[in-house]
């Protein structure tokens, strides 16, 4: 596999601005920081909620190559990224139902890997059954 | 298929990072690779489950791979654990 090769890019998107920035962090450190983690979080002037512009520029921005997976906190955030990707057709993105931090963190490692857009979907949503203890 | 397997001693907990570092380099190879530590035995290329092995320092860990690059794999990754289990995080 080679290492030029693009990566999956991964969008979280949060009804909170910090929410969405700390797993994007956490998720960019553990990966090894070779894939591109946009957060998309809070409303257009930074309350709770979400913004269908602030996801689709973090989208484009994730966007590498590869395609882009789109991570929702809630499923309120779900409608969002809905109507955004309504008006983006042809856009190689896929909305993941994953646990938030969970899916974050295994879809950006299986990104890095050099993983599908395909893989890094299923690494989001297998994560529903990885259990801490 | 060749197989391959190797054990090493963690100089450090398996904290987040190191588990990353590990599951980004498992998913490299070809071979199927596990990772197993006091009994439970997870899919390397897994970063949740290797996080979930709650491996900690002083414990053995062994990785086993079957596949065409077993043996590359199971190097790389005792390489990755004996490095990165040192730095911490």
């Amino acid at each position: 596999m080679s290492h030029e090769a693009p990566r999956v890019g991964i969008v979280l998107v949060s009804h909170s601005v910090r929410l969405a920035e700390g797993a994007a962090d956490l998720a960019g450190q553990v990966s090894g920081g070779t894939v591109r983690v946009l957060a998309a979080g809070g409303t257009d002037d930074g309350e709770l909620g979400t913004s269908a512009d602030k996801v689709a520029e973090a989208v484009a921005g994730a966007e590498a190559g590869a395609g882009v997976l789109v991570l929702p906190d809630l499923g309120s955030a779900v409608l969002t990224v809905r109507a955004m990707l309504a008006d983006m057709p042809g856009a190689r993105v896929v909305l993941a139902d994953a646990p938030f931090v969970e899916g974050a963190v295994a879809a950006t490692v299986t990104a890095a890997a050099g993983a599908d857009l395909k893989a890094v979907a299923t690494a989001a949503e297998e994560a529903w059954h990885a259990r801490k203890l | 298929m060749p197989a391959s397997s190797e054990s090493i001693t963690l100089d450090g907990d398996l904290h987040a990072r190191p588990a990353g570092a590990l599951a980004v380099a498992a998913g490299k190879f070809a071979a199927t690779v596990t990772v197993s530590v006091g009994g439970k035995t997870v899919d390397a290329k897994s970063v949740l489950g290797v996080m979930g092995l709650g491996a900690t320092s002083g414990q053995q860990v062994t990785v086993s791979a079957d596949g065409p690059d077993a043996a590359e794999a199971v190097a790389a990754l005792i390489a990755i654990i004996g490095e990165a289990t040192r730095v911490g995080g």
